[in-house]
């Protein structure tokens, strides 16, 4: 007999039709539905809520950074608020320290002039300048308590002041180089002539003394030339600012060095001092021998 | 020339013996899948009792996975073989076999949708799992057991075709 096509009749077959789709259907479905039944629908509501939780995550994620947004901000600026008054106490520690640093500094350039000049220096502080009123001058905070006597040469690092005019227990009067009646014996350092300086107010000074034959130049040094017997051969006390020709001298006029209207601490040297100072021989610090393996 | 039907007992007969060797086979995974590929797309078909083919096929898809006893929910083998025995049975009646070789053909086909069926429809019941090496042996020994199942069913005594 020939195969044929099935041929799915309502008579008997019928229940075996039945019979085979419930069969079929029913296994579909226990595969279908698994091991765990409640997997599918919990996929399925996942699915359909994914959409809702990732706009919610969004929105509180948005939330949360604008939460933390703005408890950044309010920290900053407190830190701002903060850091702003320390830098005011900072700025007003500095200038408290400021006139303190300066005079360490101008007592380091003291000590330092202290030790090129090989003779028994004694410091003291100018405590009041009268050197706008005539014929006015330092006061130091020292006096004969130290052993001052009138005409002690008086210097700063920068170069001479001028020379003790009074002394008192206490106090000490300097006679600034500048001043009408002051008078330094110096030496110019190229053509080594000598003069007398003295002084025109202001910071400047002129060379008397000093012949027309003389060759002076502009910017020239000034040292004092120790013949006074106030300050040693070779101190700095200014530069030549103006040379002029003179009936029978030059005129030189010559800037002072020590800034006189500035100064806090002085150095005063002895009395009577040697003509001719030599500054120590330092000899150079051996440098350190650096081993191999040492940092 | 079109074959004839081979009778419902002597197609019973091999199915049942089929399913036997299908338990028996288990510690031999290949040949397991072998003989379980030939009694869902082979021997189970039939045009006159579609539901007594459907139950061979649910009973060596069950046979199968019980053997196996990897899956968390069995039935999925088992599905997929119904509906493989379905598509067999509906072949045959659509296009009766007119010869071996398209009948090689029709088992090679039949068994490639086979295994992948019966893939997605575990991947369905449990989750998604190794696919083996069963299909490329069945494949491989279609003409085997195709001319085996051929000379069985189509081709034997009562038949008259040899």
């Amino acid at each position: 007999m020939a195969l044929r096509a099935i041929r799915w009749g309502w008579s008997r077959a019928v229940w075996q039709r039945l019979a085979l789709v419930l069969l079929w259907l029913g296994h579909g479905v226990w595969v279908l539905l698994g091991p765990s039944p409640a997997r599918h629908w919990t996929s399925l509501v996942d699915a359909l809520s994914r959409p809702s939780q990732s706009l919610a995550t969004r929105w509180e994620g948005w939330r949360a950074a604008r939460r933390d947004s703005g408890q950044t901000l309010a920290a900053t600026r407190a830190e701002n608020a903060r850091l702003t008054q320390e830098l005011a106490q900072i700025r007003t520690l500095t200038a408290q320290q400021a006139p303190r640093l300066a005079e360490a500094e101008e007592a380091k350039q003291l000590l330092g002039l202290k030790q090129q000049i090989p003779m028994a220096l004694k410091a003291a502080r100018v405590i009041f300048s009268t050197r706008p009123a005539t014929f006015g001058g330092l006061i130091l905070d020292r006096g004969r308590d130290l052993g001052l006597e009138p005409d002690q040469g008086v210097l700063v690092p920068e170069g001479i002041v001028g020379r003790l005019w009074s002394v008192s227990d206490t106090q000490a009067k300097v006679l600034p180089a500048d001043a009408p009646n002051a008078s330094v014996a110096v030496m110019l350092t190229r053509s080594r002539a000598t003069g007398v300086l003295q002084g025109l107010g202001s910071g400047r000074a002129a060379i008397r003394y000093v012949s027309n034959q003389e060759v002076v130049q502009t910017g020239e040094a000034v040292l004092t030339s120790g013949l006074d017997r106030v300050f040693p051969r070779g101190l700095l006390v200014g530069y030549v600012g103006e040379v002029a020709q003179g009936d029978l001298e030059l005129r030189v006029i010559v800037n002072l060095s020590a800034p006189l209207d500035r100064i806090n601490t002085v150095l005063v040297l002895p009395s009577q001092p040697p003509l001719e100072v030599q500054p120590p021989f330092l000899a150079p610090e051996p440098k350190p021998q650096r081993k191999w393996g040492t940092p | 020339m079109r074959t004839s039907a081979p009778s419902l007992t002597r197609q019973n007969l091999f199915c049942a013996a089929a399913l036997g060797l299908i338990v028996l086979s288990a510690p031999f995974p290949m040949l397991q899948a072998v003989l379980h590929a030939a009694l869902v797309l082979a021997l189970a078909p039939r045009t006159e009792s579609p539901l007594f083919g459907t139950l061979w096929a649910l009973a060596a898809g069950w046979a199968l996975e019980g053997t196996l006893r990897l899956y968390p929910h069995l039935g999925g083998t088992a599905w997929a073989d119904m509906t493989l025995t379905l598509l067999a049975s509906w072949m045959v009646g659509r296009w009766p076999l007119e010869g071996l070789k398209g009948w090689w053909v029709r088992l090679a086909s039949l068994s490639l949708l086979h295994a992948l069926l019966v893939h997605g429809a575990v991947r369905l019941a449990t989750t998604s799992h190794p696919w083996g090496w069963g299909w490329f042996w069945t494949l491989l020994s279609v003409p085997l057991w195709g001319w085996l199942t051929w000379r069985l069913l189509h081709a034997g005594p009562s038949s008259g075709r040899r």
